[in-house]
């Protein structure tokens, strides 16, 4: 399959990268721009784990080519280092909301999005948001009580 | 608690080290590493469950592009051993496995070939182009099949597919039976399950030729026990081979064994002279990685009139699937050796058949024994319900208590320093038992069918290597470990197993910590290289805290002794009896009162290492320590769960309103990891009682081979789970650690399981057969009304 030079938006910056036009996002990240914090779980849009956000808003990177998001803003867990760790991030290590932390970027990017549009979230709220990303460690408890305490703190 | 609040540093809740690399996404798992000019494997594998192998064209495959290799049973049969397992234990069947098959496929999914290529997509591409031709073979695909005359055969070196068939009685079962006031029979059977780490199986070999070297990247749980296995299926030296395990993302027992897959990858590497990588897909993850649990169960118990037991006999079939990468008697007969748990008898028998089917081959997941407390808590239920008692009555009157132990279980097993008399108890008052019929009575009033489920649970956690002589399993249930004080005051130290999530990086510095007298911050854990770590067993079981946890802290309290004989040199005493050190400071009892003296351990690490030789005379210069530790014959924690679910008999919808947890899991190292790992082991055994199944068709196709038909918990299923540590300490083990993290799967299958049968006693029908599905759970309310 013959590769097309595309130009790919990622974490505010630009990149020239080469390639298949069926070369996945998930992977283009991975192998093109070596944003390895971009996990894939199971390539099927069922798992959550390879979640980033598209012009801010969460899309399974599995899901989509690569050639799909020219021209819009890729948000990786890469992105989000430039400040130290979000409140959200925070809150995970203090809850212990991660064990192994394969399923955690895709979770964290999820919800530094769905936090923007629900900061008083009920946790039945929570929990049928965080339906969408799986994780076999935590029993998913801490997760939702760092989700509750991040949203708290973006409210005070 | 007494006792464990003397420690300085175990117990407390330190922030866990591993975080920060993994919340910012810096963290690095195997498809992470960067491998230059690594090639990518892909395989080819059987569409049909049985099939004879005709013929393989790989033509096509080799001349499509970016191909490098194309292989076949035929090449991997040259290059590498067959796995043979054939521990000498009675009634099992000795296999021979190899590395991939040449005759015939036995499961969907079964291995055919290897493709190498420039990338992923180009080795998935010519995959597809290797043409195989099969003849169908009749499928295998359940036990009873398997096991009638005249099946098909799944493994043709082998007289039929009862791979293991072993009975024991003890005490004298037949004449309880006789005696008894009446007997009370129940099934428990488990639907084929598998692990589902989030992070599928993978590995990256690199054959470095000039050296004669290979390095195997794998996410494993057992790095040394792996480049045993693969240095001789290779036919190379143990020394030729450095097993290295980045960050792992989820093993729960699927990442021990060494898989064919990845043993083709390294042999591969080594033939071709380049890197070869390889990560699955989902899909072959949940078809052809590995299953577990596939068990049917019956007992049969002798009772009294008022509910005590006196005799027991246990009945397990499990089908094992087509290949054997462990022993095929291992699981099950853990669960026949623990079942008896918490309650007084003697009088036991036992009978275990498994069987070969043409299914993806099974192993130990997460609570390998997970079936136990069901079928041991769901008998004494069906007991109180066939006598018209209260199960926890029931309970109390069999149940082990402090004055009983230590108690040696029929099958020889020791319980001491166990307290589930203690668990019941509190479990049953943290969620209102009492209260509970008339609540059940009243939501039965308004249309609404309550259930309550208890679930004691004895959870055999670390096997020290006498457990395994008992039950004829070959290995060793010892762990070692390494401290080094480096010349700066610095404390590296190191044991055989590896993290798959557990925060050991941040458990274990504690127990070095505790165990030096240091500050856990200067403590720092190196895991996962055979190169750097000694040969330790790994991790698997609830072994973790107690064997690894305690070999390491039994090497600090060694490095200690060595740190205090230097400072009593050089403070001119005879002994240390007066001298601690705390903080990595050497305190002076003097008048009763601690004082804080000059010396520091990085003082005497720059006199171990700069100055021996003003050590005390005959001591070694240097400050390293290895200690090597072999845990009692089995150490066990106990629990009790109790859940309250609704049932809606129209939808078959199950719900559960609150789980709650007495835990005593000895001395905790980290109550927020402990925590972290009963919420979890709940989650996955709910996934057990009420989600997760494997469905094959009669041909033996997978039916579930995606997430979206493969259903594990999500945080919508998964209730608040509400946990009243009871913690008391082992006094065998070092610190008083007991371990756990596999209990919490026992206790949900059984706690989960007793309360949706509790609600359906009011149809008068038993849920047998676990997921108990929606279909499953509204067809038996209609069957009960129906027949009402």
């Amino acid at each position: 399959m013959a590769k097309v030079a595309i130009t790919l938006q990622v974490n505010g910056e630009s990149h020239e990268v080469l390639l298949e036009p069926r070369k996945l996002l998930s992977d283009a990240l991975r192998e093109e721009l070596r944003l390895t914090g971009t996990h894939v779980g199971c390539e099927h849009g069922v798992c959550g784990a390879c979640t980033v956000l598209l012009d801010g808003r969460p899309v399974r990177s599995c899901l989509l080519f690569a050639v799909q998001v020219e021209g819009q803003e890729v948000t990786t867990i890469e992105g989000l280092r430039r400040n130290g760790l979000t409140p959200l991030q925070r809150a995970l290590h203090e809850e212990h909301g991660l064990q192994c932390g394969f399923c955690t970027p895709g979770i964290v990017l999820t919800f530094e999005a769905w936090l923007r549009d629900h900061p008083e979230p009920s946790e039945a709220e929570i929990r049928n948001a965080l339906s969408g990303n799986l994780c076999r460690c935590t029993g998913y408890q801490n997760i939702v009580r760092a989700i509750a305490k991040a949203a708290a703190e973006g409210r005070t | 608690m007494t006792e464990a609040s003397s420690f300085q540093v175990l117990g407390r809740p330190l922030p866990r080290r591993e975080d920060y690399r993994l919340l910012t996404g810096s963290g690095c798992y195997l498809d992470d590493l960067e491998i230059p000019g690594a090639l990518h494997a892909c395989f080819v594998r059987s569409p049909h469950a049985h099939a004879r192998i005709r013929a393989i064209v790989t033509e096509a495959a080799r001349e499509a592009p970016g191909v490098v290799a194309v292989v076949t049973g035929r090449d991997l049969a040259e290059w590498t051993m067959p796995l043979r397992m054939a521990p000498p234990i009675e009634g099992l069947q000795p296999t021979e496995t190899a590395t991939l098959p040449q005759d015939k496929v036995r499961f969907q999914g079964d291995l055919v070939a290897c493709v190498v290529a420039r990338d992923r997509y180009f080795a998935e591409d010519a995959a597809e182009l290797v043409e195989v031709d099969y003849e169908e073979l009749p499928a295998v695909t359940s036990i009873d099949a398997a096991l009638a005359a005249g099946a098909a055969l799944v493994d043709e070196a082998l007289p039929s597919n009862l791979v293991a068939h072993q009975h024991a009685v003890h005490g004298d079962p037949q004449a309880r039976f006789e005696r008894a006031h009446r007997v009370v029979e129940a099934r428990f059977a488990q639907a084929r399950q598998t692990h589902v780490p989030i992070e599928t199986r993978g590995c990256a070999a690199v054959w470095d030729e000039g050296r004669q070297h290979l390095t195997f990247h794998v996410g494993t749980q057992v790095p040394h026990p792996l480049r045993t296995q693969l240095a001789a299926r290779l036919k190379l030296k143990e020394s030729q081979v450095s097993v290295i395990s980045p960050d792992v993302g989820g093993g729960f027992g699927q990442k021990i064994a060494l898989y064919r897959e990845e043993l083709t990858v390294a042999a591969l590497a080594r033939q071709l002279k380049r890197p070869i990588r390889w990560r699955e897909d989902r899909m072959e993850n949940l078809i052809a990685a590995s299953h577990a649990r596939e068990d049917v169960v019956r007992t049969r118990t002798a009772v009294t009139a008022e509910g005590t037991l006196l005799g027991l006999e246990l009945e397990i079939r499990e089908d094992f699937g087509a290949y054997c990468f462990f022993p095929a008697n291992y699981l099950a007969r853990v669960v026949a050796m623990i079942l008896t748990g918490p309650y007084r008898i003697q009088d036991y028998a036992y009978d275990i058949k498994v069987a070969l089917t043409n299914k993806c081959g099974a192993g130990p997941m997460r609570a390998p024994m997970a079936i136990t407390s069901w079928v041991m808590e769901g008998t004494m239920d069906a007991i109180a319900r066939a006598l018209g008692l209260d199960p926890a009555e029931v309970r109390r009157r069999n149940m082990l208590k402090s004055a009983d132990l230590p108690y040696e279980m029929p099958t020889g097993e020791r319980l001491e320093d166990v307290t589930p008399a203690e668990t019941l108890e509190a479990a049953l008052q943290a969620i209102g038992y009492d209260g509970f019929r008339s609540r059940q009575t009243e939501a039965r009033q308004s249309g609404r069918h309550l259930g309550i489920g208890i679930c004691t649970v004895v959870e055999s956690t670390t096997y020290g290597s006498a457990f395994y002589k008992a039950a004829g399993i070959p290995g060793s249930g010892h762990e070692s470990a390494w401290v080094r004080i480096e010349p700066s005051g610095a404390v590296n130290a190191s044991a055989g197993t590896m993290s798959t999530g557990q925060g050991y990086e941040t458990a274990f510095a504690q127990a070095v910590a505790e165990g030096l007298g240091v500050d856990p911050a200067e403590v720092t854990i190196q895991l996962g290289s055979t190169d750097i770590s000694p040969y330790g067993m790994g991790n698997r079981g609830s072994r973790g805290a107690t064997a690894a946890g305690g070999v390491l802290y039994l090497a600090a309290c060694a490095a200690r002794d060595k740190a205090l004989a230097i400072a009593a040199h050089r403070l001119g005493l005879n002994s240390t009896e007066s001298l601690r050190l705390r903080a990595g400071v050497v305190e002076r009892e003097i008048g009763g009162e601690w004082e804080a003296s000059d010396l520091t351990l990085a003082g005497l690490a720059r006199v171990a290492y700069l100055d021996p030789l003003s050590l005390p005379e005959g001591m070694e210069p240097g400050f390293e320590v290895h200690r090597a530790y072999d845990p009692p014959p089995m150490t066990y924690s106990n629990a009790t769960h109790v859940c309250e679910v609704e049932l809606d008999p129209e939808t078959g919808l199950v719900q559960i309103l609150r789980y709650v947890v007495a835990e005593d899991c000895g001395t905790v190292l980290h109550p927020q990891l402990v925590e972290g790992q009963q919420h979890g082991a709940v989650a996955m055994g709910i996934g057990g009682a009420l989600y997760e199944g494997l469905v094959f068709d009669a041909q033996g196709q997978i039916l579930t081979a995606t997430l979206g038909d493969y259903l594990v918990p999500t945080a919508c299923e998964v209730p608040v789970i509400e946990i009243v540590p009871m913690h008391t300490p082992n006094r065998r083990t070092p610190a008083g650690i007991k371990g756990m993290a596999e209990g919490g799967v026992m206790g949900a299958l059984g706690a989960v399981g007793n309360a949706v049968n509790d609600a359906l006693a009011a149809f008068a029908v038993t849920a047998e057969r676990q997921p108990f599905t929606p279909d499953l759970i509204r067809g038996l309310a209609r069957q009960g009304r129906q027949d009402g």
